[in-house]
């Protein structure tokens, strides 16, 4: 996209319309002083963006430059218009016409369309003239003389819009957003505290009115002993003294109980330690022990008679046997003289003799039974009799055991009690001792009961506990109010670290960027000299919040201080030169220049115009209007005119009534090539 | 490194015609483009150079006189350029020097021209743009999610996501 030509009518000091169309190369205006050379960049400025912001004193004497922008010298114009056409690669063309009647006829976004791709920076029209226009006021005011926070705003302007740059502006609005929050719940927490403050100041007040009533103050006295951890808001007092009564109460009853339990044990006490009674005792372990070591001897008789019995029946079963073995024999009679039993040879007298004697035998060994029965039988009835007597005996000295046990146990469950409500054991065994502490505890509740009906029944007491009341009330909101705060100071601490990292991140690509084209400064800056011994130029970059530019030559010098006008202007010029260069956002690849050489030596003028012719090499479009004619021809000869993208050269001037018009108008052919060769050819 | 080389591929990438002519002086260098033509002079010595190079300008355009006269406007456009890898300073000065004298010839005259930096510094007005920077993306979300790594993930989205700032200021209050 470059420059195709423009339309002027009634513009500035064009009264009468004016038409140039520039060389799709390159476009040399000359002119005298005040012809109205700048007013082409004027208008190419004023079709972009409505206005020229070269005049940065938008109003002097109740003028301002819109008073000046049309024609107001002699004559009419037939219209008022400014009409810029731009062509691009294919030849097609887009055109703004700006009327002072109706202004553009395209909409700043239709322009912005054409003219710029979507990384453009905020403004972008604007930054679009600012680095596509390089006029003579400029080159000082936007270079080496603007500060370095300026300087450093124009290059990331002229870098286009970053990634992250809206973030930039939202992390700013989030920690608004966030310190809105906050300082609305500081708001709240600070009116909540002050409510507090008044609540207490009230409660101080009140508290002093109570204490200079005397029944008022002892009773708060017999609450403090009764409850001394107590806080000291009456209401809280109140409650702890209403909590020692009640605990009071309940110990006194544990206490009366004690005494109750200790009088029970002294009686049980008294009664088995009594002289008849511990005779009675003694007199039946003896009658058990006499008891016992006669029954043993009874059951020892029994015992033997039962013995006895056992083997008197053992041999009366063995004489059965052989009674029915010698009637066996008796009846199968000798055989053969032997005897039929045991084969032994006998005699019939000496059988006959030996079953006389076995029946003797048998009736030896069947005659004992009874009479152990009998002896049994004797033994069992002389032991009934001891037998009741023991077990008489007995049942007396289990009582005794009995009565010991229960009075132990009394004692034990005396002492447990004792225990379970921390009674002093000193009154173990002093119940007179105990019935004077129930009765000075008594009267010590009786005391905290009145001192609390006092207190209670007191007005401000009333007025106090109401205080006390919101108090506590205030205080819980007032805790969550300051959470509440906590949290939102939190946040406000958060957003600033995101809108802190997103400012980082965003100056981290920007240095980067600008680590990418310093060389490009540097070439530029090597290719227009502009001083002899320093040759190469460094940027600096500093500041987090507020970013600063900083150029420097040689040892660390600010060119700004060391370099000279004319060299300023020269090292001005590469870097203006070199921010155009950088953009990367807009397809126009064109560069006016408004007279850039005024205190420029011719030496430092001729670099520029190389510089110029590499920028042509490089396929750029150069516009450039210079006051003097020999420079015009330089720059003819030296920038390239080829067949597709060829040169112009347009001399204006006033003519005889005043108005300015376009003089000559001479298109720059191509040169010739292959000429040091003697290949010539046009 | 040899200069005569090192100047013809710069000249030859920057679409210049470039050959070599032997005169009585020694060998120069000749280009030539759309819109400039021009010798290229080397010498071994810079004393060499600041007593010769006059008359190996002169030697280099009578050569040539016949085609310069030709050339039309053109013949304005002839740069000569004296070139030495010889280092010492004062006499470098008196060299750069050279370049303020406009007669006949555009002049570049330099001294210490020992690397292809130097000869490619001493041809810059001859050649196109040099430095192209190349702005590629940033990776804006992911380096600023990297460095946000202790702030609650819901805000870093949101903000990221375009919800309004006082909804991320909401969620930071909420997680905070």
């Amino acid at each position: 996209m470059r420059l195709d030509s423009i339309e002027i009518c009634g513009f500035r000091g064009f009264r009468d319309l004016v038409q140039i169309t520039f060389g799709r190369g390159f476009t040399v205006i000359t002119g005298r002083n005040g012809v109205g050379k700048s007013t082409l960049c004027d208008a190419v400025e004023f079709a972009i963006t409505g206005s020229i912001s070269k005049y940065a004193v938008e109003k002097a004497a109740k003028e301002s430059l819109s008073d000046y922008l049309w024609w107001r010298g002699e004559g009419v114009p037939d219209a008022h218009y400014v009409k810029v056409s731009f062509v691009d690669d294919d030849g097609e063309l887009f055109t703004i016409t700006r009327t002072r009647e109706s202004g553009a006829d395209h909409s700043v976004d239709e322009i912005h369309a054409m003219l710029c791709h979507s990384s453009a920076p905020d403004d972008a029209l604007r930054q679009l003239t600012r680095t596509s226009i390089i006029r003579d006021e400029w080159i000082a005011a936007l270079s080496l003389d603007l500060t370095e926070t300026e300087r450093f705003d124009l290059v990331r302007s002229a870098l286009g819009a970053l990634e992250g740059s809206e973030a930039g502006s939202r992390a700013k609005e989030v920690v608004a957003a966030a310190e809105a929050a906050h300082s609305k719940d500081e708001n709240v927490y600070g009116a909540a505290r002050s409510r507090l403050t008044d609540k207490l100041t009230q409660q101080s007040e009140a508290q002093a009115a109570l204490s200079r009533s005397g029944d008022l103050s002892s009773a708060l006295q017999i609450i403090g002993a009764a409850a001394p951890e107590a806080p000291p808001e009456l209401t809280e007092r109140l409650t702890a003294g209403r909590h020692a009564l009640a605990n009071g109460r309940v110990r006194l009853d544990k206490m009366e109980d004690a005494l109750q339990l200790g009088r029970e044990v002294a009686l049980a006490q008294a009664a088995y330690n009594a002289p008849e009674t511990v005779a009675d005792r003694e007199a039946a372990l003896a009658a058990h022990e006499a008891a016992q070591r006669e029954y043993q001897t009874v059951q020892r008789a029994v015992l033997e008679a039962e013995q006895r019995l056992i083997r008197e029946e053992d041999m009366d079963v063995m004489a059965a046997s052989l009674s029915l073995l010698v009637e066996h024999g008796e009846q199968l009679g000798l055989h053969e003289d032997h005897c039929p039993l045991c084969a032994a040879h006998r005699t019939s007298e000496e059988f006959a003799a030996g079953l006389a004697a076995a029946r003797r035998r048998i009736t030896s060994l069947a005659s004992g039974v009874q009479a152990a029965r009998d002896v049994l039988a004797a033994a069992k009835e002389n032991a009934q009799q001891p037998s009741l007597t023991l077990q008489a005996v007995g049942v007396k000295v289990q009582a005794h055991a009995n009565e010991l046990r229960q009075l132990r146990e009394q004692e034990a469950a005396h002492v447990e009690f004792y225990k379970q409500w921390s009674i002093d054991p000193r009154f173990l065994n002093d119940p007179d001792g105990l019935e004077q502490a129930i009765s000075s505890e008594r009267g010590r509740l009786i005391d905290l009961e009145r001192a609390l009906l006092v207190l209670e029944a007191s007005q401000a007491v009333a007025q106090i506990s109401s205080i006390e009341s919101s108090i506590s009330t205030l205080r819980s909101e007032v805790e969550n109010l300051a959470q509440a705060v906590s949290k939102s100071k939190n946040a406000v601490t958060a957003a600033r670290e995101i809108e802190r990292s997103v400012r980082r991140v965003s100056a981290e690509i920007i240095d980067e960027r600008l680590a990418q084209i310093s060389p490009l400064l540097n070439e530029l800056y090597q290719r227009l000299r502009p001083h002899a011994e320093w040759k190469t130029i460094d940027y600096s970059i500093r500041g987090d919040v507020r970013r600063f530019l900083s150029l420097k030559v040689g040892d660390g010098l600010n060119p700004q201080f060391v370099f000279s006008s004319g060299q300023r202007r020269a090292a001005g010029l590469a870097f203006l030169l070199s921010v155009h260069l950088a953009r990367a956002w807009t397809p126009l690849r064109t560069l006016l220049l408004d007279d850039p050489v005024q205190h420029i030596d011719d030496f430092r003028a001729l670099h520029l115009v190389e510089v110029l012719a590499a920028f042509r090499l490089d396929g750029r479009q150069i516009i450039c209007a210079v006051e003097d004619p020999a420079l015009a021809d330089l720059l003819c000869r030296r920038l390239v005119s080829t067949a597709t993208e060829s040169g112009r050269r347009l001399d204006i001037d006033h003519g005889p009534l005043g108005v300015t018009n376009v003089i000559t108008e001479q298109e720059i052919h191509p040169m010739p090539v292959s000429v040091l060769r003697g290949l010539a050819t046009a | 490194m040899d200069i005569f080389t090192q100047a013809e591929i710069l000249l030859r990438d920057s679409h210049y015609e470039t050959w070599r002519w032997t005169g009585s002086a020694g060998s120069v260098i000749c280009f030539e483009n759309a819109a400039l033509m021009g010798f290229v002079h080397v010498f071994d010595t810079a004393d060499t150079l600041l007593s010769t190079w006059s008359a190996n300008q002169q030697a280099a355009l009578t050569r040539h006189a016949v085609s310069l006269r030709g050339a039309g406007a053109k013949a304005w456009n002839v740069y000569s350029v004296f070139l030495t890898p010889d280092k010492d300073m004062q006499q470098g000065r008196q060299i750069e020097r050279i370049e303020e004298n406009f007669s006949l010839t555009r002049k570049l005259a330099r001294a210490s021209i020992t690397t292809p930096d130097d000869v490619e510094r001493a041809l810059l007005p001859l050649l196109s743009i040099r430095s192209k920077p190349l702005l590629g993306a940033s990776n804006f979300e992911t380096r600023l999610r990297t460095r946000l790594k202790d702030i609650p993930p819901d805000a870093v989205i949101a903000l990221l996501n375009e919800a309004t700032p006082a909804d991320v200021a909401r969620i930071l209050g909420e997680v905070s």
